[in-house]
C-alpha cells in the first residue's frame, strides 16, 4: 500500500467534472466519494476513469458503516474493491461512525459510544473488511454534536487502540477536530496532541459554520483561520502527510477550491501558537451538517430533447 | 452476540428512531444516553442531528426531481417528500436510490385515491407522471450504456439493428417531457392540459436524448423491445394500420424519416458488433 505524501488534493465533485476533463488542472491528487462511482455505468464512471489516468486518486466512503451492529454489506464491499482496483486507488477510507441499522441508511455519519465494547466490535469489523479488500482501511475521525453518557474512552485513545489491534490507518480531519471539540467542550489542541499521529497518512480540511452554541460541519466555505492553525500543529505532529480540501456546499469554481487548498503551504512552516486557535465570535443560523446534496448529479444538464 | 453488543445495538436503534421519528423519544431517555454541553441541553444536541436528517435528504430529493419540485412549489414538494421519507427511509448505501419509490408513493397516497376513477383530479396524475419521467431519466443517466462501443450508423441494414442497452420507452397522461424541457430552460411553464404523450429515451455520449413519439412509433419500438426484428415489426404495423408493407417500409426509410432520426439519436446498435466507438 502506498504511503507517500500525495501532496495537496481536492475532493472530486460533479460540478467540476467538465472543467477537469477539459483543463486538466495542475492538482496533486483527487479524492472521490466511493458510493458515487461504484454502481455507475454512466457519466460518473467515465469521469473517474479519465481522472484516474491523469492523477493519483483515493476513494473516500460515506456508507461503509463500520460501527453499525448490522452485518457488513459484502455486496457493497465487492463493488468497492472492484472500483479501487479499476482506478488504482491510493487509499480506501471511510469514517469511524455508523450510518444505519435495521436495513435503513440515515446517510449521516453517526457517532459511536466510545467504550471498550465498541472498540472490540469495530476492531472485528475492520479486520473483516481489510481481509476482504486485501488492504488496510483508513478511518477518519467524524464531526460530532453529541456525547454519549456511556463513553469511557477519548477518541484519540479509541483510534490508537484500533490501529494497534487491526493495523488500519487514519485520516485526520482537522476541521472535524475543531467542530467536535467545540461541541463537546473539549480542547482541540489537546486532541491533536493526544492523537496517534504515527498512523495518520492523510488529512482533511473544510469550512464550518459557527452557530454560537454549537458548530456545524458544513463544508460550504473557506477553511477558518483557527482550523488552519490546528493544521499547522497537525502537520508538525504527523511529519506532513497528503492533505485535501472538502468543499461540498455552495461549491465555487474549481480554481477557487484549488486556491483554498494551496493555502496549506502557508501553514506547513512556522511556530505553532495556541493563541491562534481562537473561537470565532460570529454566529449564523444553522444549516445542514454533512451535506450530501453534492452527491446527487445534475441529471437535467445531461438531457436533450430531440431537435433541441 | 454478547450483552455489550446488544447494548450497542440498542443505542443505535434508539438514536436512529429518534432521527426518523423525533417524537419517539423523551427528554428523560435522551438524558440517559447523551450528555449536555456547556451551552446546549442533551435534547438540543440531539436536535442538530434530527434537523439535519430531513434537511439533508430533502435536498437530495429536490436534486432528483427538479421539475416536480418546480411544479409543486418548494413547500408542497417538501411536504410530500418528507412524508415519503418517513414512510420509506433510505435502504441503500447510495443516495441514487433515494427517489426510487417516490412515483409509486405519490400514486398510493394520492388524496383522491378512494374516489371514483372519473372524479380524480388531473393535477395529481400530472405530478405522478412527472415523477415517473424524472426517475426514468435519473436511472438512464447512470445505467450501463453503449459508450465506448459502436452505435449503428445509417448504412447498417435493418436486420442487424438492435435497440441499445441504455434505452427506455414510456407513455404518460400529460406532456411531461415538454414541461421538463421548459423547466430546464429556466422558464416557468403553466400546468399543461391533459394529453397522452409517448417518449423514447436513449443515452448517447453520456447525454440522454428524449424523443417524442406518435402512438404508431411507440407501438413499433415496443415490438423491437420485445425482441422482434424490424421487418416483422413493420409488417405488423402495416397490418394494424391497414396500409401496405411497401408504404410503411418507404415511410420508415424516407430520407428524413424516423430510421435516420433514431439512428442519429443513438437508438440503435449494430447487433453483434461492439468495436471502438467513432464519436459522431
Amino acid at each position: 500500500m502506498p504511503h507517500s505524501n500525495l501532496g495537496l488534493g481536492l475532493g472530486l465533485r460533479n460540478c467540476h467534472f467538465n472543467h477537469i476533463l477539459s483543463a486538466w488542472p495542475a492538482v496533486d491528487w483527487f479524492e472521490a466519494i466511493s458510493e458515487n462511482f461504484m454502481d455507475s455505468g454512466g457519466w460518473p464512471r467515465h469521469v473517474i476513469r479519465q481522472v484516474a489516468e491523469h492523477y493519483p486518486l483515493a476513494l473516500h466512503g460515506v456508507s461503509l458503516s463500520i460501527g453499525s451492529t448490522e452485518p457488513l454489506n459484502f455486496d457493497y464491499l465487492k463493488k468497492l474493491k472492484n472500483l479501487a482496483t479499476e482506478v488504482q486507488a491510493a487509499w480506501i477510507s471511510d469514517h469511524l461512525c455508523w450510518t444505519g441499522v435495521q436495513g435503513i441508511n440515515s446517510h449521516d455519519l453517526l457517532p459511536l459510544p466510545l467504550t471498550e465494547q465498541s472498540l472490540k466490535h469495530v476492531a472485528g469489523r475492520v479486520a473483516q473488511v481489510q481481509d476482504f479488500l486485501g488492504r488496510e482501511l483508513v478511518l477518519e475521525n467524524p464531526s460530532t454534536y453529541i456525547t454519549f453518557t456511556q463513553s469511557t474512552l477519548s477518541e484519540p485513545d479509541f483510534l490508537r487502540e484500533l490501529c494497534k489491534q487491526t493495523g488500519c490507518q487514519l485520516l485526520l480531519d482537522v476541521n472535524n477536530v475543531y467542530v467536535s471539540a467545540f461541541n463537546s467542550g473539549t480542547d482541540a489542541i489537546d486532541y491533536i496532541e493526544q492523537f496517534p499521529c504515527e498512523y495518520v497518512i492523510q488529512m482533511h480540511l473544510a469550512g464550518h459554520q459557527h452557530c454560537g452554541t454549537h458548530i456545524i460541519d458544513t463544508h460550504d466555505r473557506t477553511v477558518r483561520t483557527a482550523v488552519w492553525e490546528l493544521f499547522r500543529l497537525a502537520w508538525l505532529r504527523t511529519g506532513g502527510v497528503a492533505s485535501l480540501l472538502e468543499w461540498d456546499g455552495n461549491i465555487p469554481p474549481f480554481e477557487q477550491c484549488h486556491a483554498e487548498i494551496l493555502k496549506a503551504k502557508d501553514y506547513m512552516l512556522g511556530e505553532f501558537d495556541p493563541a491562534n486557535v481562537a473561537i470565532s465570535s460570529e454566529t449564523e443560523k444553522e444549516t445542514i451538517s454533512n451535506p450530501v446534496g453534492f452527491l446527487v448529479p445534475g441529471v437535467m444538464d445531461r438531457t436533450q430533447a430531440e431537435g433541441a | 452476540m454478547s450483552e455489550d453488543t446488544i447494548s450497542l445495538d440498542a443505542i443505535q436503534v434508539w438514536l436512529q428512531n429518534a432521527l426518523i421519528s423525533p417524537g419517539s423519544t423523551s427528554c428523560q431517555e435522551i438524558e440517559k444516553h447523551l450528555r449536555p454541553s456547556a451551552q446546549l441541553k442533551a435534547a438540543q444536541r440531539l436536535g442538530i442531528y434530527q434537523r439535519s436528517y430531513y434537511l439533508r435528504l430533502l435536498q437530495c430529493m429536490r436534486e432528483q426531481f427538479p421539475a416536480l419540485c418546480h411544479a409543486l412549489g418548494d413547500q408542497l414538494f417538501t411536504d410530500f417528500a418528507r412524508e415519503y421519507l418517513q414512510a420509506y427511509p433510505s435502504e441503500s448505501y447510495t443516495l441514487y436510490e433515494l427517489g426510487r419509490r417516490f412515483p409509486q408513493y405519490l400514486e398510493q397516497t394520492r388524496p383522491d385515491k378512494d374516489g371514483l376513477q372519473q372524479a380524480r383530479e388531473s393535477w395529481v396524475d400530472f405530478m405522478i407522471d412527472l415523477a415517473r419521467f424524472e426517475r426514468q431519466l435519473f436511472v438512464l443517466f447512470d445505467a450501463p450504456g453503449h459508450e465506448g462501443k459502436l452505435l449503428a450508423d445509417r448504412t447498417v441494414p435493418d436486420h442487424v439493428l438492435q435497440l441499445q442497452p441504455c434505452f427506455a420507452l414510456a407513455d404518460y397522461r400529460f406532456p411531461v417531457a415538454s414541461y421538463y424541457q421548459q423547466v430546464r430552460k429556466g422558464n416557468n411553464p403553466a400546468f399543461p392540459p391533459e394529453g397522452h404523450s409517448m417518449v423514447a429515451m436513449a443515452r448517447k455520449n453520456y447525454l440522454t436524448r428524449i424523443l417524442l413519439l406518435t402512438p404508431t412509433q411507440h407501438a413499433f419500438l415496443t415490438l423491437l423491445q420485445q425482441g422482434h426484428e424490424i421487418a416483422y415489426a413493420l409488417e405488423l404495423m402495416a397490418l394494424q394500420l391497414t396500409l401496405t408493407v411497401e408504404y410503411v417500409y418507404e415511410s420508415w426509410t424516407a430520407p428524413d424519416g424516423i430510421r435516420k432520426r433514431w439512428i442519429d439519436a443513438g437508438v440503435f446498435i449494430h447487433k453483434g458488433i461492439c468495436g471502438p466507438e467513432s464519436i459522431v
